[in-house]
């Protein structure tokens, strides 16, 4: 990777590679669009590409979540139809998880969410004219896999940027809070992070400490994280 | 006769601007030159209610409210200014069955506020990372009672013109100079040859502007890039 690109909306990109060849295929991702001959950018943010699947998109940060399919959210149940929850995800419409997208659910033993519990799933249908669905199993194997209640704890949100940063598992902050407490954590990239650290005092430092950690590069994590620790 | 502030007819006021200020918002700018000063907040997209949904598209919805008072009617026309430009600039189809709202609160209006007003808006669409086709810069200018022009102009050389312009101009358009402005204003009594002159003098200023909104937001990403890098 070659320094850092910014481009703006309005900006043509210039897709073609020192040694590749004209006719070669592209495929373009977030941020970027065809417009007769050219690809231009429409969002603000850092150029990336990748020479070997020459894939191109741009890394932006946001703070309204627009669903994707096979994303991790964090949702809150707005409502309770007949087959199943509307559940708020932060995007522009309810997503809808059905009764039997639980582990182990069936027609007669089928969970039982209030209004304003929240939950960990993940998306399953995203496009722009269908509502979202959501599920808290894997439907091929029927296993939760972390997903489901989020019982306890305590939810808050954040930018788009830091929710990704986040679910890397290197994320410098998670790492240096884990040395220091025990706590759950669930990210979802709708920019929605809850955590429960057993007791009320831990669980607002960990959501401080990530907070926090928005424009904090490792070392300034760590030493934010010990200082927090420090004063508990 | 020279400008009461003493800059050159093709000089603009400094700028200044802030983007994310607003931290419920989707994405914010406050944009300011010299006195002027607008702060624009989006949300977007979002919930509509379905008697205005669009099924197509994204709508977009504009709300002004002056420095002093209330909204009256030359506001609806900021409004209408704002949303016609910005409304072929979203790419509203992306996002169908929802809303863009951009709310506008004029901090201080000491000329060109329209100006001011677009330019805000174009920096708190990108800050909300809504999909635009390019960015849109705009400038005022103004014919005096001696015939002289000047950009930029604060309110007591808008109260003393025979004529106000205001052209908004899209970047890619510096790629195909054949594209004239997204958006003209022109008020007052004036010949097609001082239209002429307002339309350069504009497309000059909005270039500087446009090279400074490049600038703001190449900050703030590059900030969030070298965190994320790190």
């Amino acid at each position: 990777m070659t320094g850092v690109k910014v481009v703006l909306p309005g900006d043509i990109i210039d897709t073609q590679q020192p040694d590749g060849d004209e006719q070669a295929v592209i495929r373009l991702g977030p941020g970027l669009v065809q417009a007769s001959d050219e690809v231009t950018a429409v969002t603000a943010g850092i150029l990336r590409s990748n020479s070997e699947t020459s894939q191109w998109w741009v890394v932006g940060n946001k703070r309204r979540y627009v669903a994707a399919e096979g994303e991790p959210v964090v949702g809150v149940v707005a409502a309770r139809h007949g087959e199943g929850y509307r559940v708020d995800i932060g995007s522009a419409h309810d997503a809808l998880l059905p009764l039997l997208a639980f582990e182990g659910a069936t027609k007669r033993n089928k969970p039982n969410l209030a209004v304003g519990t929240a939950v960990y799933a993940r998306v399953v249908v995203a496009n722009s004219v269908m509502d979202p669905e959501i599920e808290c199993f894997n439907s091929h194997t029927g296993k939760s896999e972390g997903y489901g209640e989020l019982a306890e704890g305590f939810m808050f949100k954040c930018s788009l940027g830091l929710a990704r940063r986040l679910i890397d598992t290197k994320a410098p902050v998670l790492a240096a809070l884990g040395k220091g407490l025990p706590f759950e954590v669930a990210v979802g990239v709708n920019g929605r992070v809850w955590v429960n650290a057993g007791t009320v005092q831990s669980t607002i430092l960990v959501a401080n400490a990530i907070r926090n950690s928005e424009y904090l590069d490792a070392k300034q994590c760590r030493q934010m994280v010990k200082e927090l620790l420090e004063k508990q | 006769m020279g400008r009461p502030d003493k800059r050159e007819p093709g000089q603009i006021r400094a700028l200044h601007c802030a983007l994310g200020q607003l931290n419920r918002a989707d994405g914010s700018a406050q944009f300011s030159a010299g006195n002027t000063s607008a702060l624009c907040g989006v949300y977007g997209p979002v919930d509509v209610k379905v008697y205005d949904e669009k099924l197509d598209r994204a709508l977009v919805e504009v709300k002004f409210r002056p420095d002093i008072g209330v909204s009256a009617t030359k506001d609806r026309w900021v409004e209408s200014a704002v949303r016609s430009t910005f409304e072929r600039e979203v790419l509203a189809h992306l996002h169908p069955r929802t809303l863009v709202q951009i709310n506008i609160q004029l901090r201080e209006g000491d000329g060109s506020v329209d100006a001011t007003v677009i330019n805000a808006t174009t920096l708190a669409l990108v800050d909300a990372g809504i999909p635009l086709k390019s960015m849109i810069a705009a400038a005022s200018c103004v014919v005096l009672a001696d015939d002289t022009t000047a950009v930029d102009p604060t309110q007591e050389e808008v109260d003393a013109a025979r004529s106000t312009h205001t052209f908004a101009f899209s970047s890619s358009s510096s790629t195909r100079p054949q594209s004239g402005p997204v958006y003209v204003d022109s008020r007052g009594d004036f010949t097609m040859d001082e239209y002429n002159r307002c339309h350069d003098l504009c497309a000059m200023a909005a270039e500087r502007v446009l090279a400074f909104m490049r600038t703001v937001v190449e900050g703030k990403v590059t900030k969030e890039a070298l965190i994320s890098t790190a």
